[in-house]
C-alpha cells in the first residue's frame, strides 16, 4: 500500500506498511538520515520533524498519519544550512557529539515560527522534550535567543529538578 | 605530602588496549572545517608533502591532518588537528581533518580515560614540525638563502630580509623530495597563536544540517538490518525459541541464533524490530543472583571493612583514632547507572570469505580490529574499520560486544548487515557504572583538625575489562580512585578497597570510579567542617599541602598549589563567604563547595548554589567551576567539557539502574529520566592555563559536582544526603 506526502518540498510516494513510524520511512526509504533514532517512544526528541509546520516526534507518528501532508526534516530546513538557528548553533558552538542537535533545531524552528521573539518560558516549554546527554542546554537556550535576535540571558531560566 | 606513586599508574582500565595492529591508512567520513564531507583519499600523490602518516600538504596548499581518536563530543577532531596546525604554522581554515582507520599506520586509535590530548601531544607536534622544517628547507633552497633566516607564518615560508614568501602548496612538491628530519625543533609555546583560543568544532556545519554521519547513518542504502533478542536476565542463555510469528512479519528475511541471543534480519529497521518482538523466547536463567538493588548496596556496605590495603601513610591510623579527641564516621553510596547515549548502539558489518568491512561509532577501533580478527580468524589487514561519529560514548562504546555481534550476524547471514539496538536493548544490556559504597572514619584533634583518616571503598569489578581477579592489588592501579589519590595530607592515612565480583555487566562510565568516592570524601569533609565550626573551603586549604610537589615521569608540578588555586578561584568567583539569604520565594537556599584532582593531572573546584522547595524539589541554580588542565588546546572545548561534565553528574543525582533478580528494571528515558533543558543550571567556567600537561578534560569536571550540590543541600536544609538516588521526600519539609 502506498502513501503520498510531501517531503522537503518534493512529492513522494512510499510503499510501506501504514503503521511504519515516519522516522523509519525517512531513514530507510528516503535515506534522510539527519532525523535521528533515540528512544522510539517520543521521549527524547532526536527524531523531531515538522508536520505541516508543527514539531512532531517522527518515531511515534505512523506513515498513515502524514498522508497528503507536508513533512520538513533537518535536511529541508534551509537550502544551505543558512537558517538563523543553524547559524546561531554554529556561532554559539552548541554541538558536542551533535546527535540530538537536528532534533533540537527542528523543535526550536517550530517555536520561532510561532513565536519569533520567544520568552525564556516559551523556550523552556518548547525544548523540554529534547534530551541532550552532552548537556548543551545552556548553549541551546542562548542560540535560540541569538537566532531570534532577542536578548539572551546567560542561562536557561530553569534549574528545576523533578518534583 | 607528595604523592609516592607514579602519575599514571599502569591501570588496566585506562590503557587496556595498546596492541599494535596491521592495516591500511585511509578513511571515510571526514569533514573539513568548512563542513564539507570529504571523500576517502589515500596519501601518496607525488606532488604531496606527506612526511608521515599524520600530515599531507597538497599542491593547492590544503593541509590534511589525521585525527586518530574517536569523536564523541569531547572535541578531539578539532583539538588534535589544532596541535598539528599550530606547530606547522598552518592557516586553520585550510586544514582538512581525516579520521584514522586503525591499522599499521595508526596502531592505537583507542579513546578513553581523558587521555587523547596528553597521548597525542608530542607525536602530533613532532609530525608537524618535520613537515614545517622540510617546507623551510625547500624554500631556502629555492631562494638560495640560509634556512636559519627563514620563518613560517600564515601557511607560508617567509624570508624577512628580502620579504619573499612561498605558500605551503607551492613548496609541497620540492619539500617532498627532501629527507624527513628525525628530531625537528619544536615551536616555543611563547609563539603559539592558535592553541589556547576558542575554535569552533570542525563538525558543527555538518551537524546542524543533518549531514554528519554517525554509526546509525553509515550503512549503505538497502542493507539488511538485524535486531537481537537478548536474555532479560544478565547471564541467562537461550533455551528454546520459536520464530514462526517473526517470519510472518513482512520484510523479515531470516532468523538465527548467535552467541548473545537470537537475531531477526529484515529488509528494513522497523520490520526487524517488529520481527524481534514477535519472537517467542525461552531462557535458561540463573538462580544465584542478588534479588534487588537494595541487596547490592547491602553487599557493598558489608564488605567495607574487609578491603585490601591500597595505601598507608604516616602514623598508625588505629592508634591515632584511639587517641583522637573526637571521632567521626560517615557511610555513603551511589547506585548503578546507565550510559544512555542518545544514539543507541549499532554496527554495520560485511563479512566475506576472506575479508570484513565494518562501519561503527566506537571508542576502541584498534581493540575492535584485534577482536574481529580473532573472531573471524582472518588477518587484520583484511579487515577495515571506518570510524563514524559517535552519538555519545561516555565509556559504553569502549566495549566491543556490539561490534562482535554484528560480525556474527553478517557471517551467519552471509550478507552485509547493520545490527541496531533499540533504546530498551541499549539500557537493559548496558555495561553499567557499578554501585559503590564508601566509609570514611576520621580522628580529630582538640582544634578540630583531622589527624587520622581512614577511607574504605567497596566496589564491583568492571566486567568490561576482564574477569574478576580475587587477588587484585588496588595499589598497583591507584585504586580506589579518589581515595588513593586524595589531595589532602593527614598525619595518618589508611585507604582500602574491597572489590567484589559483579553479577551484572559493568564498565567504564565517564570518570569511572571517581564520582562515588569523591562524593563521600568531599561531603564527609563538609561534615567535619560543620561539626567543628570551620569554613569548608578554609578546611580544604588547610589540608592541601603547598606546594604539594608531584614528581612523575613527565616532570614535576606543584599539584597542591594548583588545586589551591582553582579552589580559591572558584570560591572568589562564586562569592563564597558572602552570606546567602536563608530563603527566597519560599525556597531554602544553600551554597556548597567541592574539589578533586584527576589522576594527578587536571584540577577542578566547583561551587554550587541550590534552592529547595517545601516539597523537597531541588533546583541547582548555578555552578561556578574553576579548572586547571595545564596547557589549554581549545578553550571552547574546555568550557564545553565542563558544562557537559556537570550535566552528566547532575543526571545521576536521581537516576538509578535497579535489578529484579538480575533483570534490569529500567528500559527507556521514561524510567531513566536524564537531565532536561530546564534542569540545567547556569554554569560559569574559569580556566587556569599554564605550561603543565596538557591534560584531558572530558572526565575531570564530573567528580566534584555531586558533592558540591549535596554540600549546598546541607547548607540549605540541614539534611545530610549520604545515599543516592535523591528523592524529594529526603528534602521535603
Amino acid at each position: 500500500m502506498s502513501t503520498r506526502f510531501v517531503v522537503n518540498g518534493t512529492p513522494r510516494e512510499i510503499d510501506a506498511p501504514p503503521n511504519t513510524p515516519v522516522l523509519w520511512v525517512l531513514r530507510d526509504e528516503l535515506h534522510l538520515t539527519g532525523t535521528k533514532f533515540g528512544c522510539g517512544i517520543g521521549s527524547c526528541g532526536a527524531c523531531t520533524i515538522h508536520l505541516d509546520g508543527q514539531a512532531i516526534r517522527s518515531c511515534s507518528v505512523p506513515l498513515s498519519a502524514v498522508a497528503g501532508k507536508r513533512v520538513t526534516t533537518i535536511e529541508g530546513l534551509s537550502p544551505g544550512g543558512e537558517h538563523p538557528l543553524q547559524r546561531a548553533w554554529v556561532d554559539e558552538d552548541v554541538a558536542q557529539c551533535g546527535y540530538c542537535q537536528p532534533g533540537q533545531i527542528m523543535s526550536a524552528a517550530a517555536l520561532l515560527a510561532e513565536h519569533p521573539r520567544p520568552t525564556d518560558a516559551q523556550i523552556d516549554a518548547a525544548m523540554q522534550g529534547n534530551l541532550c546527554r552532552c548537556g548543551t542546554y545552556q548553549r541551546i537556550h542562548r542560540a535560540i535567543h541569538r537566532a531570534a535576535g532577542s536578548s539572551a540571558p546567560a542561562t536557561p531560566s530553569g534549574g528545576a529538578r523533578r518534583p | 605530602m607528595t604523592a609516592p606513586h607514579g602519575e599514571r599508574p599502569a591501570i588496566s582500565r585506562r590503557d587496556f588496549v595498546r596492541w599494535g595492529s596491521l592495516g591500511g591508512a585511509a578513511l571515510v567520513l571526514g569533514v573539513s572545517p568548512s563542513g564539507e564531507i570529504i571523500a576517502p583519499r589515500r596519501k601518496g600523490r607525488a606532488a604531496d608533502l606527506a612526511p608521515n602518516q599524520w600530515i599531507t600538504i597538497d599542491a593547492a596548499g590544503a593541509v590534511t591532518i589525521v585525527a586518530a581518536r574517536s569523536e564523541m563530543g569531547q572535541g578531539v577532531r578539532t583539538a588534535l588537528p589544532m596541535i598539528a596546525a599550530e606547530e606547522l604554522g598552518a592557516d586553520w581554515h585550510r586544514v582538512v581533518v581525516r579520521q584514522a582507520r586503525p591499522g599499521v599506520d595508526f596502531p592505537d586509535t583507542n579513546t578513553s580515560g581523558s587521555s587523547s590530548i596528553p597521548d597525542m601531544w608530542h607525536e602530533l607536534r613532532r609530525a608537524a614540525a618535520a613537515a614545517r622544517e622540510m617546507l623551510i628547507s625547500a624554500a631556502a633552497a629555492e631562494w638560495r638563502v640560509d634556512r636559519a633566516t627563514c620563518v613560517v607564518d600564515g601557511h607560508a615560508v617567509i624570508h624577512p630580509p628580502t620579504q619573499r614568501h612561498l605558500g605551503f602548496g607551492s613548496l609541497a612538491a620540492a619539500a617532498a623530495a627532501l629527507p624527513v628530519p628525525g628530531d625537528p625543533p619544536l615551536k616555543p609555546s611563547s609563539a603559539y597563536r592558535l592553541l589556547g583560543t576558542r575554535v569552533p568544532r570542525v563538525d558543527a556545519p555538518a551537524i546542524v544540517t543533518g549531514r554528519a554521519i554517525y554509526g546509525l547513518d553509515a550503512k549503505p542504502p538497502g542493507t539488511a538490518v538485524g535486531v537481537v533478542a537478548r536474555p532479560p536476565q544478565h547471564g541467562a542463555k537461550v533455551a528454546r525459541w520459536n520464530a514462526e510469528a517473526a517470519r510472518r512479519v513482512p520484510g523479515v528475511i531470516d532468523v538465527m541464533q548467535i552467541s548473545t541471543g537470537v537475531a531477526v534480519l529484515a529488509d528494513r529497521t522497523w520490520a526487524a524490530i517488529r520481527g524481534r518482538d514477535a519472537l517467542q523466547m525461552e531462557w535458561t536463567e540463573q538462580a544465584n543472583v542478588l534479588p534487588s538493588e537494595k541487596d547490592y548496596r547491602e553487599a557493598l556496605e558489608a564488605a567495607l571493612g574487609r578491603g585490601r590495603t591500597a595505601r598507608r601513610e604516616g602514623g598508625d591510623v588505629d592508634a591515632a583514632l584511639a587517641s583522637a579527641d573526637r571521632r567521626m564516621e560517615g557511610t555513603y553510596s551511589m547506585p548503578f547507572q546507565a550510559h544512555a547515549a542518545i544514539e543507541p548502539l549499532n554496527c554495520y558489518a560485511d563479512v566475506r570469505e576472506d575479508r570484513c568491512e565494518i562501519r561503527v561509532g566506537t571508542q576502541s577501533p584498534s581493540a575492535a580490529l584485534e577482536r574481529v580478527a580473532e573472531v573471524l580468524g582472518i588477518p587484520r589487514e583484511r579487515i577495515t574499520i571506518d570510524v563514524a561519529l559517535l552519538g555519545g560514548g561516555f565509556g559504553r562504546r569502549i566495549e566491543r560486544d556490539y561490534i562482535v555481534e554484528a560480525v556474527e550476524v553478517s557471517r551467519a547471514a552471509r550478507r552485509p548487515v547493520q545490527v541496531v539496538w533499540t533504546r530498551e536493548d541499549d539500557m537493559r544490556h548496558d555495561r553499567y557504572n557499578p554501585a559503590q559504597a564508601n566509609r570514611i572514619i576520621a580522628g580529630l584533634d582538640a582544634s578540630g583538625m583531622p589527624v587520622a583518616w581512614r577511607h574504605q571503598t567497596a566496589d564491583y569489578h568492571l566486567t568490561m575489562f576482564g574477569d574478576y581477579d580475587p587477588s587484585f592489588d588496588p595499589a598497583s592501579s591507584g585504586d580506589p580512585w579518589g581515595g588513593f589519590d586524595t589531595p589532602y595530607a593527614f598525619p595518618a592515612l589508611d585507604v582500602t578497597l574491597a572489590l567484589l565480583e559483579s553479577p551484572v555487566p559493568t564498565g567504564a562510565w565517564r570518570a569511572v570510579s571517581y564520582p562515588a568516592a569523591v562524593f563521600a570524601r568531599e561531603c564527609f569533609l563538609d561534615e567535619v567542617a560543620h561539626a567543628t565550626g570551620r569554613d569548608p573551603a578554609a578546611l580544604r586549604l588547610a589540608l592541601i599541602p603547598s606546594p604539594g610537589m608531584f614528581r612523575g615521569s613527565s616532570g614535576q608540578r606543584p599539584n597542591g598549589d594548583r588545586l589551591r588555586r582553582v579552589l580559591t578561584l572558584a570560591a572568589e568567583r562564586a562569592g563564597w563567604g558572602a552570606p546567602l539569604p536563608a530563603t527566597r520565594d519560599g525556597r531554602r537556599l544553600g551554597r556548597g563547595i567541592a574539589c578533586n584532582e584527576y589522576h594527578r593531572g587536571a584540577m577542578v573546584a566547583q561551587v554550587a548554589d541550590v534552592s529547595v522547595g517545601a516539597a523537597g524539589d531541588l533546583r541547582v541554580e548555578r555552578i561556578v567551576c574553576a579548572v586547571d588542565c595545564g596547557r589549554v588546546i581549545n578553550l571552547a572545548g574546555v568550557e564545553g567539557q565542563v558544562e557537559s561534565g556537570i550535566a552528566w553528574a547532575l543526571s545521576a543525582l536521581d537516576t538509578e539502574i535497579g535489578f529484579d533478580r538480575g533483570r534490569t528494571r529500567q528500559s527507556n528515558f521514561s524510567d531513566y529520566p536524564v537531565l532536561r533543558h530546564t534542569e540545567m543550571p547556569a554554569v560559569e567556567v574559569h580556566v587556569v592555563s599554564n605550561d603543565f600537561g596538557p591534560f584531558g578534560v572530558g572526565e575531570p569536571p564530573v567528580p566534584p559536582v555531586i558533592p558540591a550540590v549535596m554540600n549546598a543541600v546541607f547548607a540549605a536544609t540541614g539534611r545530610r544526603i549520604r545515599h543516592l538516588p535523591l528523592r524529594p521526600r529526603d528534602l521535603a519539609l
